[in-house]
């Protein structure tokens, strides 16, 4: 079986779980035999044919343009980072594309997509609905577009069984690529507008999302909570939804052993600093737990939008040198501060997933997430408390302060628990919904 | 007679590294000395050697008419010690002239004035055993860190330390209808004040080489002409005093010698002296220069020299400033009472004004200055070093 894969982020182009989730899924495709054609948002028109799984980190290319390749296949790179450079793909999303190349969409997809008469009348009107929607000028929206015109390309020439993308950038990819192929297309729900905006969001952003799920074969959710919120909020036929959680595969060279920065207990957030992930209450519960045990240290790890004003504000409530920022980190240096941390908090208003305290459970931190998490659904060693109620936060932060052994007991559990949680299985479950997909798909064809 | 008083202030800091969290608890080197390092002989080589060479030429062509004072922070004279030994050597043959006043100040150029009284005394200690030691003076002027200044330092500054003269800034809304021109006496009439003249200060200190100022190029004809005007006022035969207050860094380093103000310092003097009306003078002699009741004047608020608001704005508004500062004096006591060293000098080293300068997030045109003036990328970034270094003393603390 062959998939052709887009999606937006990809180690080392990461900045999020979007990026691990597709790691260690397609890692552990591979393991099962499942081809898998991979599309990324990089600077040269290239694709990954990736056929075991060590490719998921040398990341063989292929250029489109057979004179680019002819130029890559004979290129000596001293380095892997050396070599993905040439590609255009980096850390730092700034590189992904040059702006002032990318062509103007509207003019560039063909209206044969929507209006040829093979296709029904539902189908154009998703697929007006999404043309219709990628428009405007932010980067991103512009990036979208140059992507979509890319997978043109790629769903004409290549040879596969099966189309799967990964959150609404890659679902115009996914749509046209279907129309061109007529190939089935999975589309899977990392997250939803509703869960990073915190709000409302933005509007072309939920259409392109509806459209993109209802126009795919099969939808899958991370969790149960996004299953529901795909049903409630986007109307999505639950008959085609499917629920594979995520998991988390450590990396062979993680060092896991504590090394305490500090000698008092140590609160860890790590994540984007942004509405989604709550970073404000956790300043809250910071400010409440410090008044009775100032020998805490809270840090908060990661950059965000929200960073500024949170930092202004931990100086603002006087909050000392007992709440620290540490800014962008990198894996090592997350892996540092995960062995100097005792506690992990994720008080996200909004989590469709959330890996980070699976990683942070693997290094035996005892976790407390938000029952507003689909993460809640799969681990029972941690702490499940519903992100507004800051007391209750409080109270089991400064119970565990209280109960250090306990605090180490249902670390330990947890980390016992979250090694069991393999990618392994999770892909088993999407193979078998690729394989569902196909077979109702020929059923339908005959 | 007006009597022109040079006082210059001679200042370098200890500058952080960019110190993250995971530095903590490593020993890891919380002073940038490779930048210090730099920062020291750049501004060696541009103005204390040059400026100081001019300035012992000056005094002895004129053979105690032309006189200047200086203030020395601690942390800069260690730096002297540590970078340019020469530098110190060449303050020493200006000080042995008899002509330079060394005015007493806190060791480590702090705030400590408006948080704990104690240690603000220690400081004014230290720095005075330290111009003992190196200059073999004793310090009879005073000026607090950044001229900031208020009438309850009046009180421990005479009554504690005994010093007989305060300098600080000529602020408008204390000042009023009165000139900056006079000595004055603090709000019980115990010890004498001299006030900036900020005017023809800033002209030197901050406008000489802006080049859209309306009056640029200064020259030195046109400023002594402005000087020889402020006497017109004074009918009654009272003794002047033009208070030119300014960092010594001016010269050569904010002020490029480019920019030409090594020649015209080099011709201030005689052009001034030709007038026998003007002189030159230093602070400790306003007690037998001012021949008048001297008025006294209250100063309820603090105020300093800096920026346009003239008050604590520049190291005090912001939270992150105070939350800061207040960490800084609450580990302070905890960290005598240990009584370790090594910790007190590192805390010592933090409580220097520009680390909160730093950290200011007025962006208007004084922001222009504090960024002209701060190693790091932006207040927020100095806060978070700065905060990080007080968790980092706090566990060395508790080891």
């Amino acid at each position: 079986m062959k998939v052709l894969m887009f999606t937006w982020e990809f180690p080392p182009l990461i900045s999020g779980g979007l990026g691990m989730a597709c790691y260690g899924m397609v890692k552990a495709l591979l393991s099962l035999g499942v081809e898998v054609d991979l599309v990324l948002p990089t600077r040269e028109i290239v694709y990954f044919p990736l056929r075991q799984p060590s490719d998921v980190d040398t990341l063989p290319a292929v250029f489109f343009e057979q004179s680019k390749q002819m130029l890559y296949s004979v290129q000596k790179f001293a380095s892997l980072k050396e070599r993905l450079e040439y590609i255009g793909i980096s850390e730092y999303p700034e590189s992904y594309f040059q702006l002032s190349e990318i062509q103007r969409f509207a003019e560039s997809v063909t209206k044969e997509y929507w209006t040829s008469e093979s296709i029904s009348y539902h189908e154009q009107e998703l697929f007006r609905q999404m043309t219709d929607n990628l428009v405007g000028e932010e980067d991103l929206i512009r990036k979208v577009q140059e992507f979509t015109m890319r997978a043109d390309k790629f769903a004409r020439v290549l040879d596969y069984d099966l189309i799967h993308v990964h959150d609404w950038l890659t679902y115009p990819a996914g749509m046209l690529a279907r129309r061109i192929s007529g190939k089935p297309l999975v589309a899977h729900v990392h997250a939803t507008e509703f869960d990073r905006a915190g709000g409302p969001g933005d509007e072309r952003v939920h259409k392109i999302e509806h459209s993109g799920m209802r126009f795919a074969d099969k939808v899958i959710a991370v969790s149960q909570y996004t299953a529901q919120m795909i049903m409630s909020r986007y109307r999505i036929d639950s008959g085609k939804i499917r629920i594979v959680h995520n998991a988390f595969s450590i990396p062979d060279d993680a060092v896991r052993d504590k090394e305490r920065i500090f000698k008092g207990p140590v609160i860890l957030f790590l994540g984007r600093i942004t509405l989604q992930k709550g970073p404000d209450y956790f300043m809250d519960i910071a400010h409440k737990v410090l008044q009775s045990h100032p020998e805490a240290r809270f840090i908060m790890a990661g950059t965000g939008d929200m960073g500024r004003k949170l930092l202004r504000r931990s100086a603002s409530l006087k909050l000392r040198h007992r709440f620290l920022f540490t800014g962008f980190l990198n894996r090592k240096q997350v892996e540092r501060i995960l062995r100097a941390a005792d506690i992990y908090v994720l008080p996200s208003v909004s989590e469709p997933f959330g890996i980070s305290p699976l990683e942070a459970m693997s290094f035996g931190i005892t976790s407390i997430i938000s029952k507003q998490s689909g993460v809640a659904e799969i681990v029972n060693h941690a702490f499940k408390i519903d992100f507004w109620d800051t007391d209750l936060w409080v109270e089991t932060i400064k119970h565990l302060i209280s109960n250090p052994d306990k605090c180490v007991k249902m670390g330990i559990d947890g980390m016992h628990e979250v090694n069991k949680i393999q990618w392994n299985d999770a892909a088993v479950k999407i193979r078998d919904i690729y394989n569902e997909t196909l077979t109702e798909y020929s059923r339908n064809q005959d | 007679m007006l009597n022109i008083v040079f006082y210059f202030q001679v200042h370098q800091p200890y500058r952080l590294n960019h110190f993250n969290v995971l530095d903590i608890g490593k020993n890891s080197p919380l002073f940038d000395d490779k930048l210090n390092k730099d920062i020291m002989l750049k501004v060696a080589k541009n103005c204390y050697l040059p400026t100081n060479k001019l300035l012992l030429e000056l005094i002895k062509a004129y053979d105690g008419r032309f006189k200047v004072a200086f203030s020395i922070t601690g942390t800069a004279i260690e730096q002297f010690k540590q970078y340019t030994p020469e530098t110190l050597d060449s303050f020493k043959e200006l000080v042995d002239t008899g002509h330079v006043e060394l005015l007493g100040e806190t060791y480590y150029h702090s705030l400590a004035y408006l948080y704990d009284r104690d240690e603000f005394l220690d400081q004014v200690n230290l720095h005075r055993e330290l111009m003992q030691k190196e200059f073999s003076y004793f310090t009879q002027t005073f000026r607090n860190t950044e001229l900031i200044y208020q009438d309850s330092l009046s009180d421990i500054v005479y009554e504690i330390e005994g010093f007989n003269t305060i300098i600080t800034e000529g602020v408008d809304r204390i000042l009023q209808w009165r000139s900056p021109l006079y000595a004055y006496k603090n709000y019980n009439k115990r010890i004498n004040l001299l006030l900036k003249y900020y005017q023809l200060a800033d002209d030197i200190a901050f406008r000489f080489s802006n080049r859209d100022w309306p009056e640029y190029p200064l020259t030195v004809e046109k400023f002594v002409n402005w000087i020889d005007k402020l006497t017109l006022g004074e009918k009654m035969g009272r003794n002047q005093f033009l208070n030119l207050f300014m960092d010594y860094e001016t010269f050569g380093e904010h002020q490029w010698a480019s920019s030409g103000i090594f020649d015209f310092m080099r011709h201030f003097p005689a052009e001034v002296l030709k007038r026998s009306h003007l002189g030159f003078a230093t602070p400790n002699q306003v007690a037998e220069l001012a021949n008048y009741q001297q008025e006294s004047l209250s100063f309820p608020e603090p105020v300093s020299w800096a920026d346009e608001q003239r008050d604590l704005s520049a190291w005090l508004e912001n939270d992150m400033q105070k939350n800061a500062i207040e960490t800084l004096y609450e580990l302070l006591p905890k960290i005598k009472s240990k009584g370790d060293e090594q910790l007190l000098r590192i805390a010592r080293l933090l409580s220097t004004s520009d680390h909160f300068y730093y950290m200011c997030s007025k962006y208007f045109q004084d922001g222009d200055v504090h960024k002209y003036f701060s190693p790091y990328d932006s207040p927020d970034q100095a806060y978070i070093y700065y905060i990080n270094a007080l968790a980092e003393l706090d566990e060395r603390l508790m080891r």
